[in-house]
């Protein structure tokens, strides 16, 4: 680590970034939001969180050299990489920030014209045509000294960070994630457990600083907090009118992923979740009024979720529970700052795609349940594997055991020349009926 | 002997039949309890059930495995093995063991993926331990000493496999493309006792110098469809060895007789080629190839690359960047499984023979 970037970094921190974060609210002020009869008020929090990503990508310009860089997969265990102060950057949020703005197709195509076949997950085509392009709407990422995942969401992440290992000549680590046919074994946890342990010498060597395992305790009690007021900032949604809707969730969810651990989050979350208790007591529902409640499941499609705000609010429809954003808060009670290793293992491993089907079924059917869901809409995401392979029963099961109707829209993640806009609107068009019958 | 016909000969001399998915598990535990692996890489059938479950996106692999079983042309088999080799297996293993209730049991086989611990060569020997524990639940107790002697089959098995790929690398095999792959295939159903015959008498038989033909090399997930073979055959191109993930890639390096079977089966299992279902480095998988070419002679590699399949797709870009600035030329086809050769890829497949012969 060079001394002049510890110093222009630390510069950054403290007075560039809050200059910049100044003129970013400024710019905020001079917009002008139309207000849409059929949606509720928007977030306030919305703002603060827009500061602290926009602080997050500012200060990772300047984290390279400074701070030793880890590029992160969004279920590591990071918790773990913490303590040895790695500045951590997430491609898959940075994938899904593409999508969202529509620059899936153009990196994508990058990525393409390299060898990457059309395929392959987009949010790896996105973050291969960023790393070989230098494209990005957030100005620059740091290159990492570090790659770590894990393989407990799938197996793509691996063969796309084994790529990114290879052109970079960096160490790549994995937490490998035993998959869950049946229900966590004792060789499994101990397999986990033991390449955590293995995991601190080569991060010590890596970052150049000695494990501080007290640290590395409260980075996990950090964590477990900030995902307990995750899973509360979701459960608001249980009241009728729900206070927000699941499209706010998804971009809500930007710090449990990238910034976990941190306690920015923890601060953050307890923000959203009182305002979103003043918005149940004050009985504000984010669509209005609120006739259907709805469930999504899969990844969002990013740049269609504005569009599907809309489209769905405009009929009082409300996503008001997903599958996906509840994965950041299923498994928070297995974290254990007295058992950091073990907790962290037995957390990671049971997130949703790393159990089997029948695992999913519950969990939707309870979700349904306690979030009085009227409807389903599955996302068949062509990008993800792992999390569309089974859907189709899924949904059939669903409405075997439940009665309720939903509607599978064939799509991907952020690369949209695999939507079909045409196909979506006639199925979501015999959707809404059978909802209203 | 037909597939078929061969399986309900088993059948009738006592050997259960146990179904199994790609890619890597260690049969000789399998042979050892009397089972006998039949694998399941590509049913030559139409898919129309399997759509009902799997996305059209899903690989060929996958959908005609389901299709098997859905058509009822499994109903020889007595259970299921899923090697956990990639997400759509994976998810494949779970939908029919959670949702189609087939009355038949399904086991898994999770191998530690690289880049490797220190602790994943003790938690392979712990996976092939509870492996035997969940068959001896339904189909009896293994004999430790059958267990010894199938990996000493297993080692014979692999030395002559070994062998005839070491003739046909140096141009003394003298078998057509086509019939190469059509006797190293029926390694995925035959019993050692059955297959290592067969692969002597072959060796006996072929042993000879080969046409003179373009030496190439293969890589992909498995040799299909299979008239790219008859093309090469036709064309005169020699493929003197192969990157296949259901063939060379799960050839085993026999271990010291000495140790204990199960410690030999991780001797082995980690000392076995690169390959993409383990996560191989890249510069491993490259440096492999490489070798493989020089030793062999090959000017050129040709990719088949089953459609939608990640492990494979991810690894090329780089994999062909190195092998060119190597000097070895390359070209990338997308196959479908049973779809047989468009005479647009027939004439990929003989411009690129042309280009480097």
């Amino acid at each position: 680590m060079s001394l002049a970037k510890k110093i222009r970094y630390g510069f950054m921190k403290d007075v560039g970034a809050p200059a910049v974060m100044g003129l970013a609210s400024s710019r905020k002020k001079k917009r002008t939001h139309t207000p849409k009869p059929y949606m509720g008020p928007g977030l306030k929090c919305a703002g603060r969180l827009k500061e602290i990503m926009t602080r997050h990508y500012f200060l990772s310009r300047y984290a390279e050299g400074a701070k030793p860089v880890a590029w992160v997969t969004s279920g590591a265990p990071v918790e773990l990489l913490r303590p040895f102060g790695f500045y951590t950057v997430y491609p898959e949020n940075h994938g899904a920030l593409c999508g969202a703005q529509k620059m899936g197709p153009e990196m994508c195509s990058i990525a393409e014209e390299h060898g990457y076949h059309q395929d392959l997950c987009s949010y790896a085509r996105i973050d291969l045509g960023h790393f070989l392009s230098g494209k990005t709407p957030v100005g620059k990422l740091p290159k990492p000294d570090l790659l770590f995942a894990s393989n407990n969401i799938c197996q793509t992440v691996v063969y796309w960070y084994k790529v990114l290992a290879d052109q970079l000549n960096i160490p790549f680590i994995l937490f490998d994630t035993p998959y869950n046919f049946h229900e966590l074994n004792d060789v499994d946890l101990t397999y986990m457990v033991r390449q955590l342990e293995e995991m601190v010498p080569q991060l010590e060597r890596i970052s150049g600083k000695s494990f501080d395992e007290k640290k590395f305790r409260t980075m996990i009690g950090v964590a477990r907090d900030s995902s307990a007021l995750w899973g509360e900032v979701l459960a608001s949604m249980k009241v009728r009118p729900a206070p927000m809707s699941i499209f706010d969730a998804f971009i809500h969810l930007a710090p449990i992923v990238s910034l976990r651990g941190l306690p920015v989050t923890l601060e953050y979350y307890q923000t959203l979740l009182d305002e979103l208790k003043e918005r149940n007591n004050n009985k504000i529902g984010a669509v209005i009024p609120e006739r259907k409640r709805l469930m999504w499941d899969n990844i969002a499609i990013w740049y269609k979720v504005r569009d599907f705000s809309t489209l769905f609010a405009e009929r009082g429809m409300n996503f008001v529970t997903a599958t996906y954003t509840n994965a950041w808060a299923e498994t928070i009670s297995f974290m254990d700052e007295s058992r950091p290793f073990e907790s962290l293992a037995r957390t990671y491993s049971r997130v949703i795609l790393n159990n089997n089907l029948n695992h999913r079924l519950d969990l939707m059917e309870r979700l349904i349940k306690e979030y009085q869901v009227d409807g389903l809409v599955i996302h068949s995401a062509r990008s993800c594997k792992p999390y569309s392979v089974g859907q189709y029963d899924i949904k059939r099961l669903l409405m075997e055991r439940l009665n309720i109707p939903s509607v599978v829209i064939e799509a991907d993640i952020t690369d949209f020349r695999a939507y079909s806009e045409e196909q979506a609107r006639t199925r979501l068009e015999a959707f809404f009926e059978a909802l209203e019958q | 002997m037909a597939r078929k016909e061969y399986l309900l000969k088993q059948k009738q001399l006592g050997r259960r039949l146990l179904g199994v998915f790609p890619a890597q598990y260690p049969k000789e535990i399998l042979w050892a309890m009397n089972l006998l692996p039949v694998e399941i890489w590509d049913p030559p059938l139409e898919s129309s059930n399997a759509n009902a479950h799997l996305q059209p996106y899903i690989c060929s692999v996958v959908k005609q495995g389901l299709e098997l079983i859905l058509q009822g042309k499994a109903d020889m088999l007595e259970g299921f093995l899923f090697p956990h080799t990639c997400d759509s297996i994976q998810n494949l293993a779970s939908i029919i063991n959670d949702y189609l209730k087939l009355e038949k049991p399904c086991f898994f086989f999770y191998h530690p993926k690289a880049p490797y611990h220190a602790c994943s060569r003790d938690y392979y020997l712990d996976q092939m331990r509870l492996l035997i524990t969940s068959l001896e639940r339904d189909f009896g107790p293994m004999d430790p000493a059958a267990l010894g002697q199938s990996v000493e089959q297993g080692r014979r098995l692999s030395g002559i496999i070994r062998e005839i790929y070491d003739l046909r690398s140096k141009g003394e095999l003298s078998a057509s493309n086509v019939r190469f792959y059509e006797v190293i295939r029926q390694g995925e159903y035959l019993h050692p006792d059955d297959f290592i015959p067969l692969l002597e008498e072959f060796v006996q038989t072929h042993k000879g110098k080969a046409q003179k033909g373009m030496p190439v090399l293969l890589s992909g997930v498995l040799p299909n469809p299979p008239e790219i073979l008859e093309i090469l055959d036709w064309i005169g191109a020699r493929v003197v060895n192969d990157d296949f993930l259901s063939c060379s890639r799960r050839l085993l390096v026999p271990s010291s007789p000495e140790r204990e079977p199960l410690e030999a089966l991780a001797d082995s299992y980690f000392a076995m080629p690169p390959c993409t279902t383990k996560n191989t480095p890249l510069k491993e998988r490259v440096d492999y190839l490489l070798e493989m070419a020089k030793t062999s002679g090959a000017k050129g590699v040709i990719f088949t690359m089953v459609k939608f399949c990640e492990p494979e797709l991810f690894d090329v870009p780089r994999v062909v960047k190195a092998l060119k600035a190597a000097g070895i030329a390359t070209l990338v086809i997308d196959v479908e499984l049973n779809q047989g050769v468009s005479g647009q890829m027939a004439t990929r497949v003989e411009a690129f023979l042309e280009m480097i012969s």
